[in-house]
């Protein structure tokens, strides 16, 4: 047992604080969320030539063969700087590509993503906003060499510049709502998709698309006919404990500048920080940090190992989930009213405290997991 | 980050679990947890006989240099600690081989090493910890029992309280004034003493479910060899504050409400309320849920601590927060088990008592970990101050 972080990762984490305080100012998040796109080309360009985009995907591949592990340490990092733009939408679907794709499927997509040459999303949300099997209905009819889909995913994460979009669909009703989901790898320009941004808390360009009529190769088929649902299951797991590793990154930013800003505040002739009913808070702020930490590095290590994690993985989010918005609630509020002003970064973390619980299931549907896992029946 | 243990470490885990399944046997119907071996004979004799069953192994002295008959590093303490936690298994002298020894050997003489190391490791003397007087709790440095230095002895006069298992105790340690006109922190000493020494008087005082674990004891001139200190005379107030460093990794309470958690899953899973088992209950479920997802964050951080302390690099904020989390999560946990045991919940040990009436216990039992070694409000205060730098309260 060593909890520190490897060599590797030290190096990793330095490299990307570096990179990111220069080139992710929060003049320029507010910049994308206010923007239409959402993301900054150039930017994305950028990661790809520090291997980031490629960074869990095999050497083999173009990519850099890094664990799962080290990813985590590089999402804290992005998310301490709240970088916005579609690379944890690009990951989900790599750990879905990797997990279940041909070889051909690999070779065409991930030495692309890897260069930064692709975006990928994942369309599994529909009208009922739920995790579970029994949310999808969008059919995808069998038609000769194609299907057919039809029907409208919701809260599709950069749906709006994906070149590529994973969508889940319904093709059987089978014995359980698990049986009869299929996951197809959809061109986003195939005619008869559209798409439109929903304004939402973080301005994190979630989409509405719209399938009408599109056809999708059978060839596009990720995995099996019918058996979908254990990809998906992968994503949700690997997706869960990488957006914890960023939210654990903008928890550290929340108690860094609450902490900071306590010692320059002066009222009543002394720094705020210095009265206990905000001290109290602040230790409460950074042991809710440690808690946190150790919990999603613990499910990343089992991920990064291959051990079955999906307990772990439903804790940390459950868990994290509450924290992230507990610890950027009380970072706005010992700031005072300055902390609401929208000029203020404090609200960009506080803003995406509530993106971040919702991504990849919120807490109940974790919960609801973990409850399974430690044997209620 | 690697979580993962040796070949050798796991079977080390896989002895330590052995030995305590082994012992858990042979527990008494009236032990209920760590607190009782302080208010039932039966019980204490528990403890001892699994004291010695630890010291023919050496467990007693995990950690310890080699030239004091020491075995295995911090890491093993771990496991040992968790696998004690899992089983419930006492046996390990919280005062005497949790908080003075790791004292001993890094601040006393080894005249004073050679004579008190060798009885804890073979747990034959127990020990109690005399630091709170009545008007010195949080703010120990206030305390007024003196150790007044007269030729090669101490005469000790005053009143201590809060001492757990004084009446139990072979020998105390304690800080007392030596330097009454010295300045606040370099004025008391830290004192080794036998508790059978004429002119100690052991009250025990009801905790406030009537049961006696811990004591006041009075000192009425007192006299005790003046070589029984540890670190220099004047400075225990530095003695102290490296003995509050030897916070426990936490994992040993964590690995105890682990089992605890297991025993209520299968009890919900077995009993029927509204016609159907609880566990089908969706708020039980989800609340259950919410507190296993707590443990297992505490479980994380009590390895992150025991990883520091293997290296070392253990800091006085990293053990506060543990502190904080295990000991709240213990409060939170009480109370959602008696929730959901309902009425059931408030019985004390007898035919109407679920899981042995061990969450009755657990409603007023969680104050000792969150009151005592230093108040949740003081490691608050240690965090703010020392880990985040802010201004220290005047």
């Amino acid at each position: 047992m060593d909890l520190r972080l490897t060599e590797t990762q030290e190096i990793l984490k330095q490299s990307a604080r570096d990179f990111l305080t220069t080139e992710c100012p929060k003049s320029l998040v507010r910049e994308l969320e206010q923007g239409e796109m959402g993301y900054a080309p150039e930017l994305w360009k950028k990661m790809a030539e520090l291997g980031w985009l490629g960074l869990i995907i095999p050497e083999e591949y173009d990519g850099m063969g890094y664990t799962f592990q080290d990813l985590a340490v590089l999402l804290e990092e992005i998310g301490r700087s709240i970088l916005p733009g579609p690379l944890l939408a690009t990951l989900t679907s790599v750990f879905a590509v990797l997990e279940a794709g041909t070889e051909e499927q690999k070779r065409e997509l991930l030495p692309k993503i890897a260069q930064g040459e692709l975006i990928l999303t994942t369309a599994l949300l529909e009208g009922e906003g739920i995790f579970d099997a029994s949310g999808i209905a969008v059919k995808a009819a069998p038609q000769g060499d194609d299907f057919t889909i039809d029907g409208t995913k919701l809260f599709v994460e950069m749906a709006h510049v994906a070149d590529y979009i994973l969508c889940v669909t319904r093709t059987n009703t089978g014995t359980s709502p698990e049986k009869g989901v299929t996951v197809l790898i959809v061109d986003s320009t195939t005619p008869g998709i559209s798409c439109e941004v929903i304004p939402t808390t973080a301005e994190d360009k979630l989409c509405e698309v719209r399938f009408e009529n599109v056809k999708v190769p059978k060839k596009n088929i990720l995995g099996k006919l019918d058996e979908g649902w254990p990809i998906v299951e992968t994503m949700l797991r690997k997706g869960a404990i990488a957006k914890c590793a960023e939210s654990i990154g903008a928890i550290q930013a929340c108690v860094d500048m609450t902490v900071a800003y306590s010692k320059e505040r002066v009222q009543y002739e002394r720094p705020i920080g210095a009265f206990q009913a905000l001290q109290h808070r602040m230790a409460d702020m950074w042991t809710a940090m440690g808690t946190s930490r150790y919990l999603v590095y613990e499910a990343a290590w089992m991920e990064s190992e291959g051990l079955p994690c999906a307990k772990e993985a439903s804790m940390a989010k459950a868990y994290v989930n509450e924290v992230y918005k507990n610890v950027a609630k009380w970072a706005v509020r010992l700031h005072g009213a300055i902390a609401t002003s929208a000029d203020h970064d404090i609200p960009l973390y506080y803003r995406r405290s509530k993106a971040a619980d919702t991504a990849y299931g919120g807490t109940d549907f974790h919960r609801e997991i973990v409850a399974q896992k430690i044997g209620l029946t | 980050m690697d979580f993962s243990l040796t070949d050798e470490q796991k079977a080390r885990k896989q002895e330590f679990y052995d030995t305590c399944k082994e012992l858990e046997k042979r527990k008494p119907p009236s032990f209920l947890g760590f607190e009782t071996i302080y208010e039932d004979d039966e019980c204490w004799e528990y403890n001892l006989h699994c004291a010695r069953e630890f010291a023919k192994k050496g467990w007693l002295a995990l950690g310890w240099p080699p030239e004091y008959d020491g075995q295995g590093d911090m890491m093993d303490k771990v496991l040992f600690a968790e696998a004690r936690g899992y089983h419930g298994i006492p046996g390990v002298d919280i005062f005497g081989v949790q908080m003075l020894a790791p004292t001993l050997l890094q601040a006393a003489s080894e005249e004073i090493k050679r004579e008190f190391l060798p009885p804890i490791a073979r747990g034959e003397v127990m020990w109690c910890e005399l630091w709170s007087e009545p008007n010195a709790g949080s703010d120990l440095a206030a305390l007024a029992a003196t150790a007044i230095r007269k030729g090669d002895e101490y005469v000790i006069n005053g009143q201590k309280t809060w001492n757990t298992g004084a009446h139990k105790a072979d020998w105390g340690f304690g800080v007392f004034k030596t330097d009454p006109a010295a300045r606040k922190h370099h004025n008391m000493t830290f004192i080794l003493f036998d508790m059978k020494t004429p002119g100690i008087t052991i009250r025990p005082i009801p905790y406030l479910d009537g049961h006696a674990p811990y004591c006041e004891v009075y000192f009425d001139d007192v006299h005790v060899t003046a070589k029984n200190i540890v670190g220099q005379e004047h400075e225990g107030w530095a003695v102290v504050n490296l003995l509050a460093g030897f916070e426990r990794s936490g994992i040993n309470e964590i690995m105890s409400m682990l089992r605890g958690l297991e025993q209520l899953v299968a009890f919900c899973n077995q009993t029927k309320r509204h016609g159907q088992p609880l566990s089908k209950n969706l708020l039980v479920r989800n609340r259950l849920a919410e507190l296993a997802c707590e443990l297992e964050a505490a479980r994380a951080l009590a390895y992150r601590v025991a990883d520091l302390q293997n290296r070392d690099e253990m800091s006085l904020m990293d053990a506060s927060a543990g502190k904080i989390f295990f000991s709240e999560l213990g409060e939170r946990f009480a109370f959602l088990a008696t929730d959901i045991l309902g009425p059931y919940g408030q019985v004390k040990t007898s035919r109407w008592a679920p899981l042995d009436g061990i969450w009755e216990r657990m409603f007023h039992e969680h104050f000792i970990t969150t009151i005592s070694m230093g108040t949740n409000e003081i490691q608050r205060n240690i965090i703010a101050w020392y880990g985040l730098g802010l201004p220290r309260m005047r």
